[in-house]
């Protein structure tokens, strides 16, 4: 081992941060080879090794930055900010850290996300494993961690993407949009924001994705009281729908339309021997899907126009398959 | 910054993790090297190597003050001081901003999660602190009834009674199960446990568990996986459904477990379903019309059209109740 590598790469690292935070200013190389140990031997060499180690500092994300000294003539010089660095005060009670630690540990795992709870941490009043316990609650979303917060950056900073999109019938096409934000609904995440094509704002499936979300520029500002939550769809049996559906269901099937349709209501009526249910119908077409799905189990009472529109769906079919 | 095991980490990893480690250790003096090390995901080893290293950095020029003092006492607790300059983390990056905060909607999204509320509010100080993020969550669900129920006896490793309605076959059946972990995916609750009648384990959509009894009986776990698992195991007897969907009917292929999925020209795809039981692909049929065509088996072109014939004869008959 030559001489110059007597110190441990990391105790020169952490002596470089600790003294580029400590100056407050601008040092020149020459300086820092003065200032602390580590640097020693022929001029270049060492610059060499200084320009690895900052290299190193910025892959952990270290503010180094370069700025003209106070030396006469104004030499290139290198500090780190503290204002910068410094992670700012922010008091976490026990059980919101322990919330934050179980949520970085959810889903697919993200080193990102794990580092990011490790810093806030410090804040935290200990405590944090007693409440952390236990295996993963949620599994990941749908789609990976790098295309989601790509679309989360770009709608961060208000920057113009572009990306292939499979829509739900299965066109792909070049989506040229404005992004404003990114919305988590049952398990699938959302990139909302204006499509430049059709000049109205479009919520996209990141999962459909079929290329990177890609930058390609300066965007656009979403308007006043833009919610990105607005734009996400609900299903048909949301409970905000203006009409209801009213069906009567077999016993074990109306279980699994409490469960599916959220907003329903039991309608008990003495003279039916099967359960008959209310459920909030935003969308007639939809519900006659959904409902199909029930087979003999379950049957439209009203209104009519659903109830007819069940009827010719079965005997679409019946046509098709020559039953 | 967690390593992979049995690597041999970076300077720069070491680095990464002793700038978020320490100011954590000045913070809580005196916390132990387990304690640490569970957190920080660091082999106790490196981290009382690194932390030995520590010691001998400081603010050069060394003067005898100016060195940061590392104490490992005999009960292992960790003890920093005069390390002014590593007393606080660094700042969050924009990528791990970003990444918490994703991982926080995941959750809060999903309603039934008990850490729900904390969350929301250190979201709202992160916000408060770092600026605000377009990073959303809306849950589109509601928690099953039962759900505290069911994560009580997982915890405890109790044996359950319930009755249970399958979607697949649309039956209300009794079982005994040893439920051993619980977990949310795409909106929906389940529960992985062994199906004492069944001999085999099942994982169980904790929204359909109509009914919960505790039996009192504490089982020994058999390590089934939890979240992260396929939502569909094949299984020896499974049958393998072939469908031709039409563009339509695309989101089959993303919403059901299938084996094979062949893109058609017109945008529909083709598709390889392994099932258990073909009842709910009959039914799912019936949703799909006739912009579902099967390719096989045959058997259920034939539990295709039975269903139907019994579904029109249903609304063959006027409505239960005419004044609707």
């Amino acid at each position: 081992m030559s001489e110059i590598d007597a110190i441990d790469p990391l105790e020169r690292l952490l002596n470089l941060v600790a003294l580029l935070l400590d100056h407050g200013r601008p040092m020149t190389f020459d300086e820092i080879q003065d200032a602390m140990e580590g640097y020693e031997g022929s001029k270049a060499t060492a610059k060499r090794k200084f320009e690895r180690d900052k290299d190193v500092l910025r892959e952990y994300d270290v503010p180094i930055e370069t700025g003209t000294t106070d030396v006469l003539g104004g030499e290139i010089g290198y500090v780190i900010s503290r204002d910068a660095y410094y992670l700012p005060e922010i008091d976490f009670t026990p059980a919101e850290i322990t919330a934050l630690f179980v949520a970085a540990q959810s889903g697919t795992a993200a080193a990102a996300a794990s580092t990011a709870v490790r810093k806030l941490l410090y804040g935290a009043d200990g405590g944090i494993l007693s409440g952390a316990g236990g295996g993963p609650l949620v599994a990941g979303a749908d789609t990976d961690a790098e295309t989601v917060a790509a679309a989360a950056d770009a709608a961060a900073s208000r920057r113009r993407v572009t990306f292939g999109y499979r829509n739900a019938q299965g066109v792909v096409r070049d989506r040229d949009v404005d992004a404003y934000g990114v919305v988590f609904r049952r398990g699938h995440w959302y990139l909302v924001g204006a499509d430049r094509e059709r000049d109205e704002i479009r919520a996209f499936r990141l999962s459909r994705c079929t290329t990177r979300v890609a930058d390609t520029g300066d965007g656009s500002s979403p308007p006043t009281g833009f919610q990105a939550t607005d734009h996400v769809q609900g299903g048909p049996w949301e409970a905000d729908a203006q009409d209801r559906a009213e069906v009567a269901f077999g016993d074990a099937a109306a279980a699994l339309a409490r469960s599916r349709f959220t907003g329903w209501e039991r309608l008990d009526r003495a003279s039916e021997r099967r359960v008959i249910l209310s459920l909030p119908m935003a969308d007639e077409e939809t519900m006659a899907a959904l409902l199909l799905q029930f087979g003999p189990d379950a049957e439209v009472l009203g209104p009519a126009s659903l109830r007819a529109l069940v009827q010719d769906r079965l005997r679409d079919l019946a046509e098709a398959v020559d039953a | 910054m967690p390593e992979r095991r049995g690597v041999v980490p970076t300077t720069a990893e070491r680095l990464g993790r002793m700038l978020v480690v320490v100011p954590y250790l000045v913070r809580h003096p005196g916390t132990s090297v387990t304690e640490a090390s569970a957190l920080f995901d660091i082999p106790a080893e490196q981290l009382r190597r690194d932390l030995r290293l520590l010691m001998m950095s400081g603010l050069p020029p060394y003067g005898p003050g100016d060195l940061i003092d590392v104490d490992i006492d005999e009960d292992d607790e960790i003890w920093i001081t005069m390390a002014d300059h590593f007393a606080r983390p660094l700042r969050l990056t924009r990528q791990e901003a970003t990444a918490v905060r994703v991982r926080a909607a995941e959750l809060m999204a999903t309603p039934g999660v008990p850490e729900a509320p904390d969350l929301a509010s250190a979201v709202a100080k992160l916000d408060a602190t770092l600026g605000e993020a377009p990073i959303d969550a809306v849950s589109g669900t509601v928690a099953p009834p039962l759900l505290d129920e069911v994560a009580a006896a997982a915890a405890a490793h109790e044996r359950l009674r319930i009755t249970y309605v399958a979607a697949s076959t649309g039956e209300r059946t009794e079982r005994t199960i040893d439920p051993e972990s619980v977990f949310a995916e795409l909106g929906n609750w389940y529960v992985v446990a062994w199906d004492d009648g069944a001999e085999d384990e099942r994982l169980l959509r904790v929204d359909r568990v109509e009914r919960v009894e505790s039996t009192g009986v504490v089982f020994s776990p058999r390590g089934l996986q939890g979240a992260g698992r396929p939502l569909y195991r094949a299984g020896a007897d499974d049958i393998v459904v072939r469908l031709s969907l039409g563009p339509a009917s695309r989101w089959v292929a993303e919403y059901y477990a299938t084996t094979a999925v062949e893109e058609r020209d017109d945008g529909g795809v083709e598709v390889e379903l392994p099932t258990r039981d073909l009842g709910w692909v009959a039914a799912l049929l019936l949703r799909l019309g006739p912009d579902a065509e099967v390719i096989g088996p045959a058997e259920l072109r034939e539990r295709r059209r039975d269903m139907l014939r019994r579904t029109l004869a249903v609304y063959r008959e006027q409505p239960g109740e005419p004044d609707v």
